[in-house]
């Protein structure tokens, strides 16, 4: 038990820092050894569990069933805790980095080049966005259904004040309702 | 401009130039990101969390958001966490940066315990799938309204619309990671945008020699 929880820290946190680019890097590695070389699941319950793990929350959370899963001949306490070892293995070192980097910058705050490194990356985050939107759109809409939900939250957001909490609660709700 | 109504609401707001314009209260962060941890399914998490952090509250303004979300995507790891992270440190230091991750990650990690639990004692999939087909219908609105709003502060001449045409080809049809992209791009373009007082006075002479 104690050796798995070891495993899951080491793995986890390799893996934290080594993502660049967001988790989904590092998910073909984490796949790998979660399956392959600690015999933790089957192939097919991975891909099962990643269905899973995007329904809520950033996109890692395929970390958590892995910590689960390969607790889960210990009892359900002891899998708990393996999601909790895991998860926390995933997000906190990556955040510590954040952190150090982000004070640093915060406190730069009087240096001329502040401003201009910020105007800088304006553009470069623009296109970035766009990017992702791009990707996000070609792999979600697919039906004239949700291709008016996009364009309907796309005008809601341009045109109004409403709170996106309450688009996707809604579009979760419509979604369940008449798309299923 | 016209959309910036969260001067309004926010009286401190216009002094935004030294650091965040209402500081909010360590509750109100569990509060505000353990809701976002809630109800974030299906990606897209970014444009709301700038719409909620930026424009409804005020705690940062757009040039800040979106400066930390570039070196945050320099940085490994999940961008949500990272920009979550960064806005708690920014607003309430290292306890706010604490505060912020726990609670994003709070609900999803019980839901997704929850889901495991479900999946393995009956071993089938639920229907996320059908719940997430409108949800990220929804996430695509939010990050192509988010396209439109970054692209309104970042423009202020041709060289930036140059620069997010030419971030948006490598990444898209180059396949280059983003990391490399903000290392490639970034310093054209912090050179481009480098304090100048000189310059700004030598443009301003030229205004004066067109009147």
């Amino acid at each position: 038990m104690i050796k798995t929880f070891g495993h899951l820290t080491a793995m986890f946190t390799i893996l934290s820092v080594s993502a660049f680019g967001g988790g989904k890097v590092v998910l073909p590695t984490m796949q790998q050894q979660a399956v392959n070389q600690f015999h933790w699941m089957s192939n097919q319950q991975f891909v099962d569990l990643y269905g899973i793990s995007i329904i809520d929350g950033p996109s890692m959370m395929v970390v958590t069933l892995v910590g689960l899963k390969a607790c889960l001949e210990y009892g359900y306490l002891i899998a708990i805790l393996g999601a909790l070892v895991a998860t926390v293995a995933m997000f906190l070192p990556s955040s510590i980095l954040v952190l150090i980097v982000g004070r640093f910058w915060d406190k730069w705050h009087e240096n001329p080049w502040h401003d201009s490194i910020q105007q800088a990356m304006m553009p470069i985050s623009t296109g970035l966005i766009l990017a992702a939107a791009w990707i996000i759109t070609k792999h979600s809409i697919h039906s004239i259904p949700t291709a008016i939900m996009g364009l309907v939250a796309l005008g809601l957001m341009l045109f109004t004040k409403l709170n996106p909490v309450i688009m996707i609660v809604a579009a979760a709700a419509i979604s369940w309702a008449f798309l299923r | 401009m016209e959309n910036q109504p969260e001067v309004a609401v926010s009286p401190v707001a216009p002094q935004t130039e030294t650091g965040p314009a209402n500081v909010p209260s360590i509750w109100e962060l569990v509060f505000f990101f353990g809701l976002i941890g809630l109800t974030s399914f299906g990606g897209g998490l970014t444009a709301y969390i700038r719409r909620l952090a930026v424009t409804q509250k005020g705690w940062l303004t757009d040039e800040e958001f979106f400066s930390a979300l570039a070196i945050v995507q320099i940085l490994p790891g999940a961008r949500v966490v990272g920009i979550s992270v960064y806005i708690g440190n920014h607003l309430r230091g290292l306890f706010g940066a604490f505060v912020a991750l726990i609670s994003i990650m709070t609900p999803p990690f019980i839901l997704v315990c929850i889901l495991g639990f479900l999946y393995f004692h009956f071993g089938e999939n639920t229907d996320s799938k059908a719940l997430l087909a409108g949800v990220t219908a929804v996430a695509c609105g939010l990050m192509a309204s988010m396209v439109f709003e970054a692209g309104q502060k970042a423009i202020k001449g041709i060289f930036d619309i140059v620069m997010i045409i030419m971030t948006f080809l490598l990444v898209r049809l180059g396949h280059m990671h983003v990391q490399y992209v903000i290392l490639l791009l970034a310093p054209v373009a912090i050179w481009w945008h480098r304090p100048r007082p000189k310059m700004e006075a030598v443009g301003d002479q030229k205004k004066e020699e067109a009147r």
